[in-house]
């Protein structure tokens, strides 16, 4: 095949690694509790949920209709940000260490302005002095705006695959 | 004492401390000590009357939830004809737990072993080839096993591992008075929103029964990040003994709750005005009762052992947005003595509209739960109390905490002679009274003793009355 019957692949291509640079950026941001210039990255129209999964006998993806553990638009994700900027947010003093892998990133579908992407997410947490570590895995559905030379989140869903969570408490963004 | 040369004897060193107490101490090893973890399992959780959930969530015949008390598996189910039951998932075969799931709905369990199958009210419905093998049993006799004692307050689902001791009712007692306010207050009663969020931390579950039991003195040190960002007001969140507000600890047969409120105003915990007008009803509530609500800016509380509440007003997920209420009750569930599991239910008046009801379990997540802006940074908190009192200097040394405040020699609490509910109100919240009683009940019950033994006249006041 010639390359030139091949531009919808190469097009595609192209997208898939920006997202991934993208998705990348994002998670060192995260990891590196540069919480601001995250949240410069999320669109004011932002929808960002993470609701409860449940355990069912006949299905392995069950989530609650109703109940969650994040369901945020811009102010309530904002507040969340700058909640951490007080010294009493003793959650994160000292600060939760970790390391976000971002993998099996499938676009879904583009357009000019928008990417439709789902990817799974490992977080590694290690907290206070102790040898103790956690993880958080999701798969998460994401849609990015195109912003500049950049992107924005304009909706996140985190899939969690815990039912019973295994950590103190959620106090990071995933 | 010599606690180093020869081993613990728990009931001993309990018997010891028992006298501390009413000098205001505790030591701080019995927040993670392996024995007395197997004496509360035996003695508490065998005993007391331990929540297991509310009837709106399992509203349909068949609806069912698996539920835990201390170590033991239960099945939260409503049978065909409506009637709630609590069953020990074990099949009476071979115990095998007849039930995956954490939820759903079916109209029997089946043995995944040998078929053994039991119909949503326990009864044996099956069992195969019984008139080859088992021909002289009696199906009858081989249902599921019931926990001994079943009861329901108000929608709320509790149960006892004993065959015998205090009724619900009993065990209740006045304190109902102050628990009908939240969940008698709206017609219809209220409700649970979508499932409990469950997660489990290192911390001994003492830790946060003190909490709930009237620690207003933390809230304002704690959860200073709450007030810095105005997620929740002043008179909310609150200064222990500084605020506007009108404060009271109340200690009622063994359980406590704190209230927040302003005298001679229509607050109704923030609730709006439409909800008010339309659903809050003073039928079920005698007058003192609703001049209470009506008064209310939050509520915190606990029932001994593990059920604790919060019903605040005045709260949000982002400043630039109205306040609204919030209503959540928990338990913690012992794992081991450094280590329980915490369930949280999101609660809203069932005849409320859909979008408020949205908004309260907002509230809720935003507030408490693992992601909650309050909640978040108490745990972390609770767990290095737990660290602490597992190790070696906190035994050897005697190591005892300070539940002090209140005690006459310390600060003059008053009771309010006027108050109009039962039980005791002190007139303000600088005082651990409520902590000093749930510690005085569970010396009683790991003595063996009633727990009634503990729950008269509080420590403080006992000279005067």
């Amino acid at each position: 095949m010639k390359l030139s019957e091949r531009e919808d692949e190469l097009e595609q291509l192209l997208v898939e690694r920006e997202v991934r640079q993208f998705l990348n950026y994002e998670a060192e941001l995260l990891d590196e509790r540069n919480l601001h210039e995250w949240f410069d990255h999320v669109a004011d129209d932002i929808s960002y949920r993470m609701p409860r999964r449940l355990m069912h006998e006949n299905t392995a993806a069950s989530f609650s209709e109703k109940g969650y553990y994040f369901n945020e638009d811009y102010g309530s994700l904002e507040a969340r940000v700058k909640r951490f900027d007080s010294e009493y947010a003793w959650a994160e003093r000292p600060p939760t260490r970790t390391e976000r892998y971002v993998t099996n990133v499938v676009v879904d579908e583009y357009d000019d302005d928008e990417v439709q992407v789902t990817n799974n997410l490992l977080v590694y947490l290690s907290r206070g002095d102790s040898e103790d570590h956690s993880f958080y895995s999701a798969k998460r559905h994401d849609r990015l705006r195109r912003r500049d030379d950049t992107f924005e989140l304009v909706d996140r869903e985190i899939l969690l695959n815990q039912t019973v969570l295994s950590t103190d408490n959620v106090s990071i963004f995933l | 004492m010599a606690a180093d040369d020869k081993p613990k004897v728990p009931e001993q060193a309990v018997q010891d401390a028992r006298e501390a107490l009413d000098e205001g101490f505790f030591p701080l090893e019995f927040f993670n000590d392996d024995d007395l973890h197997e004496l509360e399992m035996e003695r508490i959780f065998g005993q007391a009357w331990v929540f297991v959930g509310h009837e709106s969530e399992i509203p349909e015949p068949g609806d069912y939830a698996r539920r835990y008390i201390g170590d033991d598996t239960f099945i939260f189910v409503r049978d065909e004809s409506g009637e709630v039951n609590l069953l020990f998932d074990s099949c009476r075969h071979r115990g095998a737990k007849v039930c995956r799931a954490e939820q759903g709905n079916t109209s029997h369990f089946r043995c995944p072993y040998h078929g053994w199958t039991y119909k949503n009210n326990g009864e044996a419905a099956g069992i195969p080839q019984k008139s080859k093998a088992f021909k002289e049993l009696d199906r009858e006799e081989y249902g599921l096993a019931h926990v001994p004692r079943l009861e329901t307050y108000e929608g709320l689902v509790f149960a006892s591992l004993a065959e015998e001791g205090p009724t619900l009712e009993e065990w209740l007692g006045d304190f109902k008075w102050y628990f009908d306010i939240h969940m008698k207050l709206p017609e219809g009663g209220m409700e649970v929103i979508g499932e409990p969020h469950r997660w489990v931390i290192d911390a001994n579950w003492k830790t946060i029964a003190d909490n709930f039991n009237g620690d207003s003195y933390h809230t304002a040190w704690a959860h200073g990040s709450v007030l810095d960002l105005e997620l929740g007001g002043e008179e909310t969140v609150g200064h222990a003994g500084t605020g506007e507000s009108m404060d009271r600890h109340i200690h009622c047969d063994g359980h406590t709750t704190s209230i927040r409120g302003f005298e001679d105003e229509d607050v109704f915990l923030t609730y709006p005005e439409e909800v008010v007008a339309d659903l809050f009803t003073k039928e079920g509530l005698s007058e003192g009762q609703w001049q209470v609500a009506r008064q209310a800016l939050s509520f915190t509380g606990g029932i001994f052992p593990n059920f604790g509440f919060l019903h605040f007003g005045d709260t949000t997920d982002d400043p630039n947005k109205d306040v609204a209420p919030f209503f959540t009750i928990r338990k913690w569930r012992p794992l081991g003595p450094d280590q329980m599991e915490l369930w949280s239910w999101g609660l809203a008046p069932k005849n409320a509209p859909e979008e408020f009801k949205e908004r309260m379990y907002k509230m809720y997540t935003s507030n408490f739960g693992p992601t909650g802006n309050f909640e978040q940074d108490d745990v972390p908190i609770w767990k290095g109390i737990t660290d602490v009192a597992g190790g070696q200097f906190a035994s050897k040394q005697g190591y005892q905490l300070n539940y002090q405040m209140g005690l006459d020699w310390m600060s003059e609490m008053d009771l309010d002679e006027e108050w109009d509910g039962p039980g005791f109100a002190y007139s303000e919240n600088l005082e651990e009274g409520g902590m000093r009683l749930f510690h005085e009940q569970w010396y009683e019950m790991l003595a063996g003793n009633a727990r009634e033994d503990a729950i008269g006249v509080p420590m403080n006041i006992k000279e005067e009355r």
